[in-house]
């Protein structure tokens, strides 16, 4: 007890005596009570008190079994005090064992998956709508995504898109974002689908051909020589798979002139182009 | 409850064995040794040194005397067990993967494996309990090759002269122990190697494990399941809980893909299953790795579980799993 009290200096020695002295003793009802001082590892000086009750448990064994708890220690732990050796032999954590009925495999066999879509419908967004097809699952999984994403905002006339919005914007805003969702003013009146395709409005304005049916090599420059001798072509895109970079077969090719586009139409319509025949229609 | 750790090994545990009176507790591992624990308290009594591979199995005699132990380095070797002195050494071509004794300690079956142009084989071999055990016939009372698949553990079943096997393609059969022929066997006990076989008891019944996922109580005279635990790991060990009508499963996915999965995935717990009902009632949890070995205290107090990961566990169940009635009053007698 008394070499586990560390000096600190020569200075404490006589002070540090009386006290560290402690005391040690044991009362009626056979609890041993120790009282020690020490100096922890701020430097503090601390009193420690440990209360200890010795009880004798007595367990009826076999005259082998008590016979082999006297035996001598051997091989690695040969002349070794007994009782347990903390370098082999510690107490682990508390575990728990609770016996209940019930298929434990089922309640805890949720994957990784599921258990993803589990804690994403108790956090209320369980309900997932594809914007394009209206489907039971994410916009960007959605098999109709090539070919109905493209058609839809095409075809639809912005007059009469323009005129819809009007009508049922305030009531479908607040259903479809959620009450919390705060959607910018640049952003609202807007149809699904069409906030990040045209960031622009000015591409709008310009008379706009969809060349379909064109081959998968087609280039931006090829169609800008092919369109290019009707008048000035503004802008050309391709559309692409954006993995593999391969042509689509579609393209929007747009005029500075409405009159050219008219013109460009109505000749090429039908032309073969790469053994492949042109089809167009105007994007208004 | 809180389980006794012991750091006895320095590598992944192969089996574990409790003695007759449950108050030794033998380990081997991959690390050459073997080590012999005191239950009650995980005191350890001592290390058996000797073999020059990983020990695979070891086995202890009803009197607690003499451990027989099966090794890699192509050696069945016995011990004794109060001294840790090596008394006998048997040499085979090939490695020992299973010893058992039988249950009058008079005989060891020992399964070698298949390697090296040598077969696998059975011996029996009769052990000389007068004087200091030293003296020893090197001379199997009996040998055979297993025709088909290899053996992977056996035991000595009630009914005499015969050797209960388990195979790598999920066989279990009884051998004649002198012929070598196969009296019985049931082909389709399991669809993939057999990891484990624990006698009750009275060694009327016996379970196996398997890496098929399923752990099953089969009749040791007819070999009819009389029970299936169908899990959802790979399983390394099972055991039969004495006196409670309980069966403790320990697997885990393979070593190898251990580090690519979660643990919590990775169900490296002690499973307890409704004998009964085939119903998973309990887990305990602890192993960082698959458990590759469970035994329980013979008295059914207790139990241990070795792992991959090097630590045995041992359990003293509380008064709660005495008490726990999850299906109500059963009177299940054992």
């Amino acid at each position: 007890m008394a070499a586990a009290i560390h000096k600190t200096s020569w200075a404490d020695d006589v002070e540090g005596l009386d006290q560290s002295k402690g005391e040690d003793y044991i009362d009626e009802n056979g609890i041993r009570t120790i009282v020690e001082y020490a100096i922890n590892d701020e430097g503090k000086k601390v009193k420690i008190i440990r209360r200890i009750k010795r009880t004798l448990q007595k367990s009826l064994v076999e005259h082998a079994v008590a016979e082999r708890k006297t035996w001598a220690k051997f091989g690695l732990e040969k002349g070794n005090k007994p009782g347990p050796d903390r370098a082999t032999t510690t107490v682990g954590e508390t575990v728990y064992l609770k016996l209940t009925p019930g298929n434990k495999a089922a309640e805890t066999e949720l994957s990784e998956q599921q258990a993803l879509k589990a804690t994403l419908s108790k956090a209320g967004a369980g309900k997932v709508v594809c914007r394009i097809c209206k489907g039971d699952h994410f916009t960007a999984k959605c098999p109709y995504k090539d070919s109905l994403a493209g058609l839809d905002n095409i075809e639809t006339p912005p007059l009469a898109a323009d005129s819809d919005a009007d009508a049922p914007a305030p009531a479908a805003a607040p259903a479809a974002g959620g009450p919390s969702k705060y959607v910018p003013p640049s952003m609202r009146n807007r149809g699904p689908g069409e906030s990040m395709s045209r960031p622009g409005g000015s591409r709008d304005d310009l008379p706009t051909l969809r060349v379909t049916n064109i081959s998968e090599d087609t280039q931006e420059n090829d169609l800008r020589e092919l369109f290019g001798s009707f008048g000035r072509v503004a802008r050309v895109y391709v559309g692409r798979d954006r993995d593999t970079g391969v042509g689509k077969g579609f393209a929007f090719v747009s005029f500075e002139d409405r009159a050219v586009a008219q013109r460009a139409m109505e000749k090429m319509h039908g032309r073969g182009y790469d053994s492949l025949i042109l089809k167009r229609t105007v994007v208004p | 409850m809180r389980p006794i750790l012991l750091q006895g090994h320095e590598r992944s545990l192969t089996q574990i064995k409790f003695n007759q009176e449950g108050d030794l507790l033998f380990s081997c591992s991959k690390d050459h040794i073997i080590n012999v624990w005191f239950s009650h308290n995980g005191e350890r009594l001592g290390t058996y040194h000797g073999h020059n591979g990983t020990v695979w199995t070891i086995d202890v005699d009803a009197q607690s005397r003499f451990l027989i132990s099966g090794s890699a380095d192509n050696e069945m070797r016995l011990w004794d067990v109060q001294t840790g002195k090596c008394l006998f050494v048997w040499e085979f071509p090939t490695a020992v993967k299973r010893v058992t004794f039988s249950d009058d300690d008079d005989q060891v079956v020992c399964i070698t494996e298949q390697r090296m142009g040598y077969q696998g084989a059975i011996r029996i071999f009769h052990i000389n309990r007068d004087g200091d055990g030293t003296q020893q016939s090197l001379e199997p009372v009996s040998m055979f090759h297993p025709i088909g698949s290899k053996a992977t553990v056996c035991a000595f079943p009630y009914m005499p002269g015969l050797i209960l096997t388990g195979h790598e393609s999920g066989k279990i059969a009884l051998f004649d122990a002198r012929s070598g022929e196969e009296v019985l066997s049931n082909e389709r006990a399991h669809l993939d190697v057999v990891t484990d076989l624990q006698l009750s008891a009275d060694r009327s019944y016996f379970i196996t494990s398997s890496k098929d996922k399923t752990a099953r109580i089969h009749d040791a005279k007819t070999l009819t399941v009389l029970k299936t635990f169908q899990t959802e790991t790979p399983l390394n060990s099972a055991a039969l809980a004495p006196n409670m009508p309980y069966v403790l499963l320990g697997g885990g996915q393979e070593a190898m893909s251990v580090t690519t999965t979660s643990l919590r995935q990775g169900k490296f717990e002690a499973r307890f299953w409704h004998r009964v009902f085939e119903e998973e009632v309990g887990r305990v949890k602890g192993h960082f790795g698959p458990l590759n070995t469970i035994a329980v205290h013979p008295a059914g107090t207790a139990y241990a579980s070795g792992g991959e990961d090097g630590f045995v566990r041992v359990h003293h169940f509380d008064e709660s799993y005495f008490k726990a009635r999850p299906y109500g009053e059963v009177e299940i007698l054992d």
